[in-house]
């Protein structure tokens, strides 16, 4: 219960913050839509000279897009600006204060920060779902809809504990400023299905850099190609993962914190 | 019956040592470093060993590089000790047990913890959930604080538009809010002009006079250990040099003065004036008793060609080995 | 001539040196670098076999062999100067650079080329790898290599230039992210990265042509493509010369008039 308090605070602290800066609301939905923009011209484009792209119709492509926009937002509201809080702290020694505090360090580092205008991003994203989902001919059922929950729940501790690992990187690797810029790039590769890509690479985006949990998981549970297999994989890693990046978390602590390991 | 209360902080035989990589300049060795790296120990804490009573108010006092800081960290369970015992309230800081975390806190002069881009009052609040302090008490606090500290208009700005002062002020009350026992402050005065630092100062004294709390202060700063400390502790190279009551330190730090006198040239012998500790181009380092500066310089003045001539408080460097070579009294 | 001469050896040392340091955070950006054209190129490569083989002009072979090319020149044209911009005018350290009796663009640009020196090399193996893989091929007229060269190089300096004028909205703005943004995405359709200029829209083609985008990128990549007759590839440099010189005014304008506000406001 305390946490939801503790997080309540942080976020409200973010709001205010932000609030001061009224115009970036606007500047955040301006580049939003030029994004988004960009993106749906792209998708015209390629879908200009063929009717399916890898099995999947523009329907289901459009809903991946939203997808990748809708988790864009999810990483760019709460998990990137507190990973990026917490590089900046160890490197300027701030993470002493986080330590001085009487709640866990990780829970702290992980809702310190919150880019709220990213929900512009969130709501772009359910926008184009809600117009693929119109589009799409067949109905999206009760089992579609909450495997989609699913599936993005299970995305979202992925992703998480994913930018954790990279982030608790920085303590040992203080001077590759960056770091967290390896998802980043990845995730371009998440605007389209992941069954495009030849198999290194699919395996690369699906194992090493979890860019497949992030859209194209979801976006499968939503127009009904999910397969068992593929849902059980995905929450077993996310609770393999998010123990092991808790893990990882506690030795990087116990390293910046000259304890014999 | 009386039992002995423990001392609120207890050290022992503390030691941190960091292994660094060094590195010589020129690209052969830069290339050289891919493959191999010379690795040195560094002792910044050397096997210390203090007590604090509840309620005292200590100042650590030592160069840059002294091994200050790195004592408050360890003490405040952030860093941990390579050997040696360190004991606050009972706790081992180490542990970082949060009923411990609950009862301390860490100012650090150069660096922040308040949120850049909205008022101080707002980062107080977000303190408030942190430590579970009751609205009744956080209420109390914040008046009290606001009280001393004078922070009334500043509280609704932004901390970016606080001036360098204001922005400690306002870091010190948000680290106050919860009422801590034990207060672990580095440096707090760095960088401050001569008036915020005393009314930093004045503040700590009444803080400690109304709470009781236990004050651990490091600073290179000798104005700041006078003002606030009864007992002093010098640290040198991780090393504890003098641990005890100011007035003795006080005595021996003004003990001396320095004069610098230029005049042509190193032949003339002025030992008559003063102890010569060095001379390079006719420039004179004179160590004289502080009760006879005035007429020693009135007599080089009359006496010599004098080009130049300035006088001085010797070095705190300078004091503190000083202080090691006479050992302690 | 010398003078500057010596400024270029000098960055390019102080280049070496630093990218050293940051090797790994190099490392990560290559990556982006290479994956997007990848990306890309596998798209259209899928669109091209399952529309029999090619898609207007390209055939499968030929989509590939585009983004490799794009790829290199992408990133020999490439500049990161307007984040640079932000970050000096940011920490006040741009002060330092006015101080100096050269103009900041040319540290700016040994800086730029030395960089590339080392990535570079890497970046083509990666190339010659893909193009293994992916089964490119390009047969270009001998003469069309020749003019490729050129068409780099004022690709290179019109995108540099620009860039660098666009970088100096810092002196005026603190919000350039959004700038940046915008002219990215607008780099991004309208130079070829997307798709080849010829396989979009008619109207957008005329936009790209017109507007410096295509001769940022896509020119030199349809030279080496050998896609264009020597007349066509003529009228292209011309273009790519014009922009030079409207680039250069730019710069000039633009940078004296930051200078002036720099110097009113202090910053």
């Amino acid at each position: 219960m305390s946490y939801l308090r503790l997080f309540g605070a942080f976020f409200r602290v973010s709001v205010r913050g932000e609030l001061a800066y009224r115009a970036n609301f606007f500047i955040q939905l301006f580049q939003s839509l030029l994004s988004l923009g960009i993106s749906l011209a792209g998708l015209a484009v390629i879908f200009s000279y063929t009717d399916t792209l890898g099995g999947w119709r523009p329907d289901q492509v459009l809903a991946l897009v939203g997808v990748y926009f809708l988790v864009g937002g999810m990483i760019g509201l709460i998990i990137q600006p507190g990973m990026e809080e917490l590089i900046d702290s160890v490197r300027h020694g701030t993470l002493d204060f986080t330590l001085t505090k009487p709640a866990d360090a990780q829970l702290i580092i992980s809702i310190q920060r919150v880019e709220i205008w990213r929900l512009i991003d969130i709501m772009l994203g359910f926008g184009v779902l809600a117009a693929a989902l119109v589009r799409m001919n067949e109905r999206v059922g009760g089992w579609e809809a909450g495997a989609f929950i699913l599936m993005l729940l299970a995305g979202g501790v992925i992703i998480y504990s994913f930018w954790l690992i990279l982030a608790t990187l920085s303590f040992w690797f203080v001077r590759v400023e960056n770091i967290l810029m390896v998802f980043q790039s990845m995730y371009e590769a998440g605007r389209w299905p992941i069954s495009l890509y030849p198999g290194w690479l699919r395996y690369g985006l699906t194992f090493i850099i979890p860019v497949a949990f992030a859209t194209t998981v979801p976006a499968e549970a939503l127009t009904g190609r999910l397969t068992w297999v593929t849902l059980v994989i995905a929450v077993a890693l996310a609770v393999v993962l998010f123990m092991l990046s808790r893990l990882f978390w506690r030795a990087g602590l116990r390293h910046y914190s000259g304890a014999s390991a | 019956m009386t039992t002995m209360k423990s001392p609120a902080i207890q050290v022992q035989n503390l030691r941190k040592v960091y292994t660094v990589s060094e590195q010589e300049a020129g690209t052969m060795a830069a290339l050289g470093s891919l493959v191999r790296r010379r690795k040195v120990e560094v002792a910044a804490v050397d096997g210390i060993s203090f007590d604090l009573a509840a309620g005292e108010i200590v100042g650590f006092l030592g160069p840059n590089g002294a091994g200050k800081t790195t004592t408050l960290k360890m003490l405040s369970g952030v860093l941990h000790p390579t050997s040696g015992d360190a004991t606050v309230l009972g706790y081992v800081p180490s542990k970082r047990e949060k009923s411990f975390l609950r009862q301390i806190t860490l100012v650090m002069g150069q660096r922040n913890q308040l949120v850049w881009d909205i008022p101080a009052l707002h980062s107080f609040e977000l303190n408030r959930a942190i430590y579970r302090i009751p609205q009744e008490d956080y209420r109390r606090m914040l008046d009290e604080l606001t009280a001393l500290l004078e922070l009334g208009p500043l509280l609704h700005k932004p901390v970016r538009n606080l001036s360098l002062g204001e922005r400690m002020k306002c870091e010190i009350a948000a680290a106050l809010l919860h009422r801590p026992s034990v207060v672990f402050l580095d440096e707090p005065t760095i960088g401050l002009d001569v008036t915020m630092q005393r009314r930093i100062r004045g503040f700590i004294t009444e803080y400690n006079r109304r709470f009781g709390a236990t004050v651990l202060l490091t600073s290179h700063y000798m104005a700041d250990v006078e003002a606030l400390c009864k007992r002093v502790v010098v640290i040198h190279h991780g090393k504890l040099l003098f641990d005890g009551d100011l007035s003795i330190l006080v005595q021996k730090f003004t003990a001396h003065k320095t004069i610098e006198v230029q005049i042509g040239d190193c032949q003339a012998d002025l030992n008559a004036y003063g102890e010569v500790v060095s001379c390079s181009d006719g420039h004179f380092t004179l160590r004289v008793p502080k009760a006879e500066t005035a007429r020693v310089t009135e007599r080089l003045l009359a006496d010599l060609p004098v080009i130049d001539l300035l006088v001085e408080d010797p070095p705190i460097e300078e004091v503190i080995e000083l202080v090691f070579a006479q050992g302690n009294p | 001539m010398k003078a500057l001469a010596e400024l270029y050896a000098q960055q390019f040392k102080t280049t070496m040196a630093a990218m050293f340091q940051y090797r790994a955070s190099l490392f990560i950006w290559m990556i982006g670098q290479v994956l997007e054209p990848l990306v890309y190129l596998i798209v259209w490569t899928i669109v091209s076999n399952s529309s029999g083989g090619s898609v207007g002009s390209y055939t499968t072979k030929e989509f590939a062999a585009y983004f490799i090319v794009l790829m290199l020149v992408n990133q020999i044209t490439y500049t990161w100067i307007m984040y640079e911009f932000e970050y000096r005018v940011r920490e006040g350290i741009l002060s330092f650079a006015l101080l100096k009796p050269v103009h900041p663009i040319h540290s700016d640009i040994a800086d730029n080329v030395s960089s590339k020196l080392i990535t570079l090399p890497i970046m083509i193996v990666i190339a010659v790898g893909l193009a293994v893989a992916f089964h490119a091929s390009i047969s270009p007229p001998l003469w069309a290599i020749g003019v490729f060269i050129p068409s780099l190089l004022l690709a290179f300096l019109v995108r540099f230039l620009l860039e660098w004028t666009l970088a100096q909205a810092a002196f005026w703005t603190t919000r350039v992210s959004a700038i940046n943004q915008t002219y990215f995405v607008l780099l991004l359709f309208l130079s070829g990265q997307i798709a080849p200029l010829a396989l979009l829209p008619h109207p957008v083609q005329i936009a790209a042509a017109i507007l410096p985008f295509r001769w940022l990128i896509s020119f030199p990549v349809e030279i080496l493509l050998g896609q264009h007759t020597p007349a066509q590839a003529l009228m292209g440099l011309g273009a790519q010369v014009a922009w030079l010189i409207v680039s250069i005014v730019l710069v000039r304008v633009v940078w004296r008039a930051g200078l002036r506000v720099y110097s009113a406001v202090g910053a």
